[in-house]
């Protein structure tokens, strides 16, 4: 090929990715050549849908998801669901976790000013699931990833987890592999 | 071949060029200080697409670990708008015209005397359905006798919620924050992982 011809090619990639990237940013899962998934970013800034709240105090000093789910996702794939009852191709939904404040009491509760109860402390983890029924065929189309459950930074990217899926398609294969009870946008319409 | 691909590139950019103002329009139209809307009357509206803004934290103070009557039941979800977030992450105060969003939702159904229940995930609480709404406004001027912030109850009960509230009293918010959180801008910052570590996402 013509030098000129790569350079025209050179360019056309640069803009085709400069037109993309001011909404593709935070858009989608991105994986790596062995399949591995990278640390999505940015979720912080998609909708929050709900924190169920699992404390160390109530599951024998080790929750196995400690202790604050806060539960992200993109808006667009939020409103596909209200409509359809399920959620598009290409669903990413981030839970990260927080640890509670310790508190004096014997389930892990702190007396505050607003009152008793769980009060979020330090980040302590991430898990994401992708939905992608090509890929993920074999678990109801969805694939299960941890990012670690520790504090900050969390793993860069994060290989398919066998752990996850088997307690989704138990509990919630009927609802789309997702527990849509907890989470109060995902049961109405409203915006 | 090189002038189709010319052409190819031109059309690209000018796709590029009209997704970037597409994407920068509603930034644009959004150049007002404050999202707080009020009456002539000083009653502030009910704001809106706030479930749209970056969720900062959720404290729970379930009503079974309350003698039954948490003064805000149960979970209390925070929102701040993206550039009043990023301005404190900057500056450790809260710029002019902040508005903070408090909605708080019941626990799901409680099979425990705390409130708690049993779900695959392990014992604990999960949200329920939406219960009220509670909101705080920067005006240093407006706001001059409580810290520079207003305070506004639209209702503690399942939606719709008030649709205007006018300023709660010293006594029923400003007084207690007053008492407790004046030195961080009026605002638990310690209840909310991002205010107090920052976003390292970013």
């Amino acid at each position: 090929m013509a030098f000129p011809a790569r350079l025209a090619i050179g360019v056309l990639l640069m803009t085709a990715m400069a037109a993309v990237s001011p909404q593709s940013v935070d858009k989608g899962p991105i994986f790596t050549k062995d399949g591995s998934l990278v640390l999505p970013s940015g979720f912080r800034s998609w909708v929050f849908i709900g924190g169920p709240i699992t404390p160390n105090g109530l599951n024998d000093g080790a929750a196995p998801f400690p202790e604050f789910h806060s539960v992200y996702i993109e808006r667009e794939n939020l409103r596909y669901y209200q409509k359809n009852g399920k959620f598009p191709e290409g669903t990413v939904l981030v839970k990260e976790l927080s640890l509670a404040q310790a508190g004096e009491h014997s389930d892990g509760s702190l007396d505050s000013a607003s009152g008793r109860g769980y009060f979020p402390s330090t980040l302590s983890g991430l898990d994401v699931m992708v939905k992608d029924s090509k890929r993920y065929s074999k678990t109801n189309d969805w694939g299960f990833f941890t990012f670690g459950h520790h504090a900050e930074p969390y793993e860069s990217t994060a290989k398919e987890s066998s752990q996850c899926a088997y307690c989704h398609v138990a509990n919630v294969a009927k609802t789309d592999m997702v527990w849509v009870q907890y989470y109060p946008l995902l049961k109405s319409k409203i915006d | 071949m090189r002038k189709i691909l010319l052409v190819v590139i031109l059309g690209l950019g000018v796709a590029a060029a009209s997704s970037l103002s597409r994407y920068s329009n509603p930034v644009a139209a959004d150049s007002s200080q404050t999202t707080a809307v009020f009456d002539s009357d000083g009653k502030m509206r009910l704001p809106v697409g706030y479930r749209r803004w970056v969720f900062i934290g959720a404290p729970l103070t379930p009503n079974a670990l309350n003698n039954g009557k948490a003064n805000f039941p149960e979970y209390h979800h925070v929102y701040v708008e993206q550039k009043n977030l990023d301005a404190y992450l900057k500056t450790g105060v809260f710029p002019e015209g902040t508005v903070i969003v408090k909605e708080l939702t019941r626990v799901l159904n409680p099979t425990f005397p705390d409130g708690s229940r049993s779900e695959p995930s392990g014992r604990g609480y999960f949200n329920g359905e939406y219960n009220g709404m509670d909101v705080t406004v920067k005006d240093s001027k407006r706001f001059a006798a409580t810290n520079g912030w207003g305070f506004f109850n639209f209702g503690h009960h399942p939606l719709p919620y008030a649709e205007s509230a006018k300023e709660a009293s010293v006594g029923e918010c400003a007084g207690c924050h007053i008492a407790y959180v004046a030195k961080t801008d009026m605002t638990w910052v310690q209840f909310y992982p991002i205010l107090r570590d920052g976003d390292k996402t970013k």
